[in-house]
């Protein structure tokens, strides 16, 4: 019963922030230069065509009636058309298809993070100081201390000479998604391992483990039935705004592999001056971390029994 | 006659049987790169069915000791020399996890001091006692839930078959520790050990947590072993006493020789300290100076330099058990007929005209 009242209090004030930051991001978009609505020929405009232009957009109305009438827009899915980069195109349609194929590369990378960060960093833990946690170590030391762009680099020109995989990615061939989809997920696997690592050691050093083996469990048994939920705990509060944010994409790996993801859009839409196509990039990112700081408190909620709204 | 009834017979009859028999104990920790030697040869016998209480300042070594009942040491503890005879088999020679879980908690089960955290936050209260019943017992599931709810209600805890499926952040203090000692009988142990199981209590819980502990030792004929520093808990609950003092017991006798015929100056400096000897209106005793540096080896009686009245030899030559009775015994250097004669200090004075008051009472009825 509390826990569903946590829960209904916690969507509606996801809502509401989500209004107000939508509504502050929106109106500070106004002072984007008006310039990014015209197009490559705003040179050849007159001023009063570009007038007439902005008073189509309906960017002339006072604030208040252009922020009706992006509320009213936005509840319809519709975020306005490009005006540089694909001119015309709804930015929903340009965007739609390039998150696509992020989310794919990102979804791998994240459960190949996932996958081999948790075990890795169990198991550090539990064999702390041993060889196993020391190579483990080093693995992290290395992919946090060497400039992300060298390992990819690496990555690209080793795995592709030695593996003979064809070193852009190419539509339908599955092969040429192995190398960019390792690259992204180093960098995450190291992380995931060390924060695992360091929570079940925090968890190892807490009374109810001394408890739990003075009554007569043996330490895997610790490990499994009672350290390990609860350091998984601080790691699930992160995990959904991760899957969100998958689409954003990777500048890097997607220009190193050609890739037609999200990665440059946001830089490149704003070095262009396509408004329209910034405005919805920016709104659609601080929409998924209000979404994702949303689920991964819910999914809290759903694995530890004490977190209330108030702590009363 | 039950197993309980035998050892009230044996106790009767002066006679001792050691469930546990601790000899010449000597237990180190390497601390950033130095020895500390924590435990320095220490030797107790503990009673089928009694209940021990060990006392002494925070560093002396009492939970150390009952750590090495269960293989709990840190790892940078080790036992160096001597031998913890169980049930002939000696655990200071165990080393394999497989052989400790075998002791833990069937055999020797523990409590600790902050029940708030001794419990996993994120398990129902039920779900841990059931936990420690399937580790020890046949038992399905469903028959284990039974079990747990019963031991619930008899730790004391209402509504238990509703408590059970409840988290341990909606208990109180008390009750997280009811819940606690429930999970250690559950395991059905021999011997209780209870790391000072009231110190983080507020005082009319601790009478309650003392009452239940009493009570179930008596219900499970278990032997308690009760560490902790407050003389009024030692009073309330134990049947001897043993006295530690920088890793060592420097006296051990029964609850009325302890407080009524107190022996070794630490004792006195002890019992001196507690405020409701001092009278009211009087200062508080303190004892002056901090216990012994253990990272370096002790010459003499490690009390000496504290002690006022200390003698001479007391700096040279560590003082051997002498024996008062055949119960107690103190390792001071006051009980060598060489000695001269010291009275303890005033507040033990009056405690010994108290035990004789009491003594004469009694035996007046006897009469």
């Amino acid at each position: 019963m509390d826990r569903i009242r946590y829960c209904a209090g916690r969507v509606l004030r996801a809502l509401v922030t989500m209004a107000v930051v939508l509504s502050a991001v929106f109106l500070l978009l106004r002072l984007l230069p008006v310039e990014g609505y015209f197009g490559s020929r705003s040179d050849a405009m007159s001023d009063q065509v570009k007038e007439q232009v902005l008073r189509e957009l309906g960017l002339l109305d006072p604030w208040y009636v252009q922020l009706k009438n992006f509320w009213s827009s936005l509840l319809r899915g519709d975020l306005g058309k490009s005006v540089v980069c694909r001119r015309g195109v709804d930015v929903v349609k340009i965007i739609g298809p390039k998150a696509a194929v992020s989310f794919r590369f990102g979804l791998a990378a994240l459960l190949i993070e996932k996958l081999i960060g948790i075990p890795a960093g169990v198991l550090m833990a539990r064999h702390r100081g041993q060889l196993f946690d020391r190579l483990g170590n080093i693995f992290i030391l290395l992919v946090n201390a060497l400039p992300a762009i060298v390992y990819y680099l690496l990555l690209q020109l080793g795995g592709s000479g030695l593996l003979g995989i064809r070193m852009l990615y190419t539509k339908g061939d599955i092969r040429s998604c192995i190398l960019p989809v390792i690259s992204l997920s180093l960098g995450g696997t190291a992380s995931t391992a060390m924060w695992m690592r360091r929570y079940m050691a925090d968890q190892m050093n807490m009374d109810y483990v001394r408890l739990a083996r003075a009554k007569g469990m043996t330490s895997s048994q610790v490990s499994f039935r009672h350290v390990l939920r609860n350091a998984f705990v601080p790691m699930a509060q992160s995990l959904p705004s991760s899957v969100m944010f998958t689409i954003s994409g990777s500048l890097y790996i997607e220009s190193l592999y050609s890739i037609p993801g999200m990665g440059g859009l946001l830089i490149t839409a704003i070095r262009r001056g396509d408004n329209p196509l910034v405005q919805a990039l920016v709104l659609l990112y601080s929409g998924m971390s209000i979404a994702g700081m949303l689920l991964g408190d819910l999914l809290m909620a759903l694995l530890d029994p004490r977190i209330r709204l108030n702590s009363e | 006659m039950t197993e309980l009834e035998r050892a009230e017979g044996r106790r009767a009859s002066g006679e001792t049987e050691p469930v546990l028999s601790v000899k010449e104990l000597v237990v180190k920790f390497q601390l950033r790169g130095r020895e500390l030697t924590a435990l320095r040869g220490l030797s107790l016998d503990v009673c089928r069915g009694e209940s021990l209480a060990v006392v002494g300042e925070s560093g002396s070594g009492k939970s150390v000791l009952t750590k090495t009942f269960l293989g709990l040491l840190d790892d940078n503890g080790r036992i160096s020399s001597g031998s913890i005879l169980f049930d002939g088999c000696d655990l200071a020679k165990l080393s394999k996890e497989r052989d400790w879980v075998k002791i833990r908690g069937g055999r020797i089960a523990m409590i600790f001091q902050d029940p708030m955290t001794a419990l996993n936050p994120l398990r129902t209260v039920g779900g841990q006692i059931r936990e420690a019943l399937l580790l020890h017992g046949r038992l399905s599931r469903a028959e284990a839930k039974q079990r747990a709810i019963r031991l619930l209600d008899e730790v004391g805890i209402p509504e238990a078959a509703r408590r059970y499926g409840q988290y341990p952040h909606e208990f109180s203090g008390g009750m997280r520790q009811r819940a606690v000692i429930a999970i250690a009988v559950a395991c059905g142990p021999e011997i209780l050990v209870c790391d000072e199981p009231t110190t983080a209590l507020d005082v009319t819980v601790q009478a309650q947590i003392l009452t239940l502990i009493r009570r179930l030792q008596k219900q499970y004929g278990l032997t308690v072993i009760f560490i902790t520093h407050d003389l009024g808990v030692v009073a309330e609950i134990a049947d001897r006493v043993a006295v530690m003092y920088a890793g060592d017991i420097v006296e051990l006798g029964s609850c009325e020789e302890i407080f009524y015929d107190p022996r070794h100056p630490y004792t006195w400096a002890l019992l001196s300290a507690m405020p409701q000897l001092s009278g009211k209106g009087r200062n508080l005793c303190a004892i002056r100076g901090t216990p012994p540096d253990l990272f370096y080896d002790i010459r003499g009686d490690a009390f000496a330099p504290r002690n006022p009245q200390a003698l001479a030899v007391d700096f040279k030559v560590r003082p051997p058990y002498f024996e008062v009775s055949p119960t107690h015994r103190a390792r001071t250097w006051l009980l060598d007929p060489r000695a001269p004669k010291i009275e303890p200090p005033e507040p033990v004075q009056r405690l010994r005209e108290e035990g004789i008051r009491q003594l004469r009472r009694v035996e007046g009825k006897v009469l």
